[in-house]
């Protein structure tokens, strides 16, 4: 799930960001909303219940 | 007297015996009085035919002895070569067509230390050496949240069934994309390789590869160089796990990683979803943590704000209620029930009209008369 782990990766940056510097009220809300979206959507990626199996017929080697 | 034996006389179609008939004869004598047995010596003359039969001799310092070994008794073993010492179990037999004397091959040993498959496998994995395939540079590092996770094995071992479980408890996540494969037989190697081949064109974040236990025979399709160098060249990271711990195989030295069974192989390729979510919200409290933080002089200015608007809003509330104790004692003054107290009443009839004036009240009209601590009924005489 390389979107998840990209997900992961920047709200990790958005927490170390507000946790660093100082920025001023106006920016650190829109890293907070962006964060608290990312975090929603990485739980509904993390939701999936069950796990999909599906088998892929081997085709004949050409040789 | 012994009668000269007259050759010619007894040169007769009759007296003649054919060649068939002597090679057929000869089969037969040979087959009764040699059961299969063992032979040792030296391989020479090694050719391995297209239909897969082998045709070589056996010799040793005096003598030599053809011999040949069918596909179906061979095709789980690696390439003998010349000069190979080895034990046969064969069957000694004659071969009528060319009339030699043959041993049909049903087993082969080398003698030397572990065998044909040690042998061949030091070849093979020479050969990966020399091209960098076992370099440890090459790893890969695995996807820490694979999406698509790829199995080859076979549809119905055990090994799947405890990948699948495994990946199913702990990162339901993912997508398994199982391709089945031959993992022991004469079709094994070819059916590897033809997974593999599948596998390489789909998208695919991690490929597991994994094969139960078995003997050297059984695995040794995973000892392929053709099966090795395919699992190099696959486009995402592999994990190898064939076999049982003891058993290393090429597959496991080229593999991106080598698992020691197939359910440690499904532990390495996944995260725990568990463990994931409580980052997720150890993550989601730093960020809540870190904007009360950002916007803390914010937030304490609106609180000094907030004072100022406070003890403004009190001095206001204070000044007006001072004023409203006037206005309240200056009501009092006005009152009706003040002016009763002092000694007043005030008449009404049933109505409750106030009867203020001699007109209202004729003789015999019945009143109330409201006085300071109560009511009292009256009527004019």
């Amino acid at each position: 799930m390389a979107e998840f782990s990209k997900q992961l990766e920047r709200l990790e940056a958005i927490v170390r960001r507000l946790e660093s510097e100082d920025l001023d009220l106006d920016e650190a809300l829109k890293l907070f909303e962006e964060g608290v979206e990312r975090l929603r959507v990485a739980r509904e990626q993390l939701a999936q219940a069950e796990l999909k199996v599906k088998k892929v017929l081997e085709i004949e080697s050409p040789s | 007297m012994v009668q000269p034996l007259d050759i010619f006389a007894a040169a007769s179609a009759e007296g003649a015996w054919t060649v068939s008939e002597v090679t057929k004869r000869a089969k037969s004598v040979i087959e009764a009085g040699l059961p299969p047995l063992w032979i040792r010596g030296e391989i020479t003359g090694f050719k391995a035919w297209r239909s897969g039969h082998w045709y070589f001799s056996l010799r040793d310092k005096s003598a030599q002895i053809r011999c040949v070994m069918f596909a179906k008794q061979n095709f789980r073993l690696p390439t003998p070569a010349d000069g190979m010492q080895v034990f046969v179990f064969a069957r000694p037999s004659m071969y009528e067509e060319k009339g030699e004397f043959q041993l049909t091959v049903m087993e082969l040993l080398s003698t030397a230390e572990g065998g044909l498959w040690k042998l061949a496998f030091e070849k093979a994995k020479a050969a990966l050496t020399k091209d960098g395939l076992l370099d440890p540079a090459r790893k890969r590092r695995l996807p820490p949240f694979p999406r698509r996770i790829a199995v080859v094995t076979s549809p119905d071992g055990a090994a799947l069934r405890d990948i699948q479980a495994v990946v199913g408890r702990r990162w339901p996540v993912a997508e398994l994309i199982v391709v089945p494969a031959q993992v022991q037989g004469n079709k094994a190697e070819a059916s590897v390789c033809s997974a593999l081949n599948r596998i390489s064109r789909l998208p695919v974040d991690v490929l597991i590869v994994a094969r139960g236990g078995g003997s050297v025979e059984d695995l040794w399709a995973f000892n392929s160089e053709r099966v090795a160098r395919a699992v190099a060249a696959m486009p995402m990271p592999v994990i190898s796990a064939i076999g049982h711990e003891t058993d290393v195989s090429l597959c496991d030295l080229v593999a991106d990683l080598r698992a020691p069974t197939p359910s440690a192989a499904a532990e390495a390729a996944t995260p725990d979803r568990a463990e994931v979510l409580v980052k997720c919200g150890v993550l989601g409290q730093r960020l809540a943590r870190a904007l009360r933080i950002a916007s803390r002089h914010v937030v304490e200015r609106l609180d000094r704000a907030g004072d100022r608007l406070v003890r403004c809003m009190d001095h206001r509330l204070e000044v007006s209620g001072s004023r409203l104790t006037a206005y309240g004692s200056r009501l009092d003054a006005l009152s009706p029930l003040k002016v009763l107290g002092r000694g007043y009443a005030v008449a009404r009839d049933a109505d409750g009209t106030v009867l203020k004036r001699v007109a209202q009240l004729p003789p015999g009209k019945e009143f109330q008369l409201r006085v300071t601590d109560g009511e009292v009924r009256g009527r004019v005489q």
